[in-house]
């Protein structure tokens, strides 16, 4: 190669890279932009605002000051707050073992080759493509809390005394969390098949030559295999129930007498009702933290293999 | 005899497992089924059934009376263009945006790449819930509260669209973007010329995704949008279940009309439907 071709070849190089680069950003601007003003900055503004008593509207009668740790510690000393981090752990304790064994049940019954199952996994899956707050209005209805309620016919007819339902305390969260399974269930149930296909016939074929009940296939070769599906379903449900906020905001308000607050209607309530931005904020903050944790715990439990 | 036994059996299993589909198959569509047949309904008798299983049952005076309420008195068609205009805008934007960023971070190499994915990558895990209040005081600085763009603009550029789209890019061969350097094109309309019509599919998943996101949030929209001018189908429907004076059957018909356009996606694009969220499971 003569000395002119190479230097020649070398600026054509660097021009390809140069404009490569200059593609890529502009390409990436877009959304680089978009997301810093809504999602970075946003994220910042609520780390700050949280060590600040920053009011929705700033006024010459409410000036922002530094309040070092007083919002962190007021989202613990609050009862309201602190409620509704046990309002959100009940609902998740609901939700999440319910969703996995259903859904893994589901997936195992429509897992084989029968006419017709195609449809069934649809129909399955179809209460997924329902608007929650159209969820909520129907079963709504079904929960209504009078005596002739749908439900409270059908406890009547077991001769079980009529319930309030959503109006009750101890049963408005748990009300929620059917509807709320009876939507997510089938996008679930298809995740989980997703698994159950990926796991090779040989495996089987290898228990069958072992002499394997069902049951021990189940156990020992079925529900291993699907350790890594299994644990996204997990974290993706708990993370998806931390942040409930629909259902409540719908139907109860964060009532009867603070039952179903959850954390994301707190805020709503703390930020836009009491128009505290930084005691939201350090709720907000404290909220982040703990999604983070649960999705780092799947990196861990996943990355042995 | 041994097979002919076996073969009983094999029939059994069978009609049981189809007992068992057709069983779970109606608890999952009664809700639906009751929310229609509801929405057709004369209110008396509506009230009435809702009491018995009569309720999951088309029959008695039916017809189209409170779709036409729900036209005339509510406004339906108001807040439906509200929720479609929104809809398209993140749907059709955030897929031009979030496919760039995605092929650009894919195909090309650039100094800053690494730390863009990096970056992408963690902001996936920030849910937005928790940048809610202060999303809202960027809105309100950038003085776009009750309009069509505080809806959409904040929802056009989501990290996992561009995960997604990043994890697409990234298995398409590069020889085809070193074949069209040499034929002159260049790097932006080898994302538009090339690249974009080979990869529908990622496209569909992407637009599911984002339409049933924009058509559902509640959230976000009772934030931005105080007034009646955008106010989008869920906001409308929550005003309309808060109020005593509302009758059943115009909620249920407004509720139908909220879930057709989304279940008539569904039924044409089922299998894309599905393949959305299998893809949401395995990428994670």
């Amino acid at each position: 190669m003569s000395e002119a071709s190479w230097k020649k070849n070398r600026k054509h190089r660097s021009q390809l890279t140069r404009s490569q680069q200059r593609a890529a950003w502009g390409l990436s601007a877009p959304a680089m932009i978009l997301l810093f003003l809504f999602m970075i900055l946003p994220f910042f503004m609520s780390v700050f605002y949280s060590f600040t008593s920053r009011q929705l509207v700033v006024s010459a009668k409410r000036p922002t000051s530094f309040v070092g740790f007083t919002n962190y510690e007021k989202v613990f000393t609050d009862k309201v707050t602190r409620q509704s981090f046990f309002n959100t752990l009940e609902y998740t304790l609901i939700l999440v073992p319910s969703v996995m064994v259903l859904a893994t049940l589901l997936a195992l019954l429509v897992n084989r080759k029968a006419r017709g199952v195609t449809i069934f996994r649809l129909i399955y899956f179809s209460p997924q493509v329902v608007t929650m707050t159209v969820v909520t209005v129907i079963w709504s209805a079904f929960f209504s809390g009078m005596e002739d309620g749908l439900f409270n016919m059908i406890l009547k007819s077991f001769g079980i005394p009529a319930q309030k339902w959503l109006q009750d305390p101890n049963l408005a969260m748990p009300c929620i969390a059917v509807m709320s399974i009876w939507q997510c269930l089938g996008m679930q149930m298809i995740i989980v098949l997703g698994g159950l296909q990926f796991i090779p016939e040989e495996i089987y074929e290898a228990g069958t030559i072992d002499g394997c009940t069902s049951w021990q296939e189940l156990i020992y070769i079925t529900i291993p295999q699907l350790k890594n599906i299994l644990v996204y379903v997990f974290i993706s449900n708990t993370i998806y129930s931390l942040k409930m906020f629909t259902q409540v905001f719908m139907l109860t308000q964060g009532g009867p007498s603070n039952s179903t607050t959850t954390l994301v209607y707190r805020m709503y309530e703390e930020g836009f009702t009491n128009k505290r931005v930084g005691r939201t904020s350090a709720l907000a903050v404290v909220f982040f933290l703990i999604v983070l944790v649960i999705s780092q715990v799947q990196n861990k439990v996943t990355e042995d293999k | 005899m041994a097979m002919a036994q076996n073969q009983t059996r094999k029939y059994v299993s069978n009609t049981l497992f189809y007992v068992l589909y057709v069983a779970v198959a109606i608890l999952f569509l009664a809700p639906l089924v009751f929310l229609f047949v509801s929405s057709l309904k004369d209110e008396t008798q509506l009230i009435s059934d809702m009491t018995t299983m009569k309720a999951f049952i088309p029959y008695g005076k039916m017809g189209l009376d409170n779709y036409v309420q729900v036209f005339e008195k509510m406004d339906f068609l108001h807040y439906f263009r509200n929720s479609a205009i929104n809809a398209i805008i993140q749907v059709a934007a955030g897929l031009l945006i979030n496919g760039m960023m995605g092929y650009a971070l894919g195909l090309l190499e650039f100094k800053g790449r690494k730390f863009l994915i990096s970056l992408m990558i963690s902001l996936t895990i920030i849910p937005t819930e928790a940048v809610v209040i202060n999303r809202f005081l960027v809105a309100v600085n950038l003085g776009v509260v009750n309009t069509v763009w505080a809806l959409s603009l904040p929802n056009l550029a989501i990290p996992m669209y561009v995960y997604l789209f990043y994890q697409h890019f990234r298995g398409m061969p590069k020889d085809l973007v070193e074949a069209a350097v040499i034929d002159g094109e260049s790097y932006t309309g080898i994302f538009f010329r090339i690249m974009t019509p080979l990869s529908k599919p990622i496209y569909a998943t992407v637009a599911i995704m984002s339409f049933i996101r924009a058509w559902g949030d509640l959230l976000w929209p009772t934030l931005v949008v105080r007034d009646n001018t955008w106010m989008t189908l869920p906001q409308k429907l929550r005003s309309l279940n808060d109020s005593v004076y509302t009758y059943w059957g115009q909620i249920f018909a407004f509720s139908a009309m909220v879930t057709l356009p989304i279940l008539i996606v569904f039924l044409v694009f089922q299998k894309q439907f599905v393949q959305s969220v299998a893809m949401t499971g395995i990428k994670g």
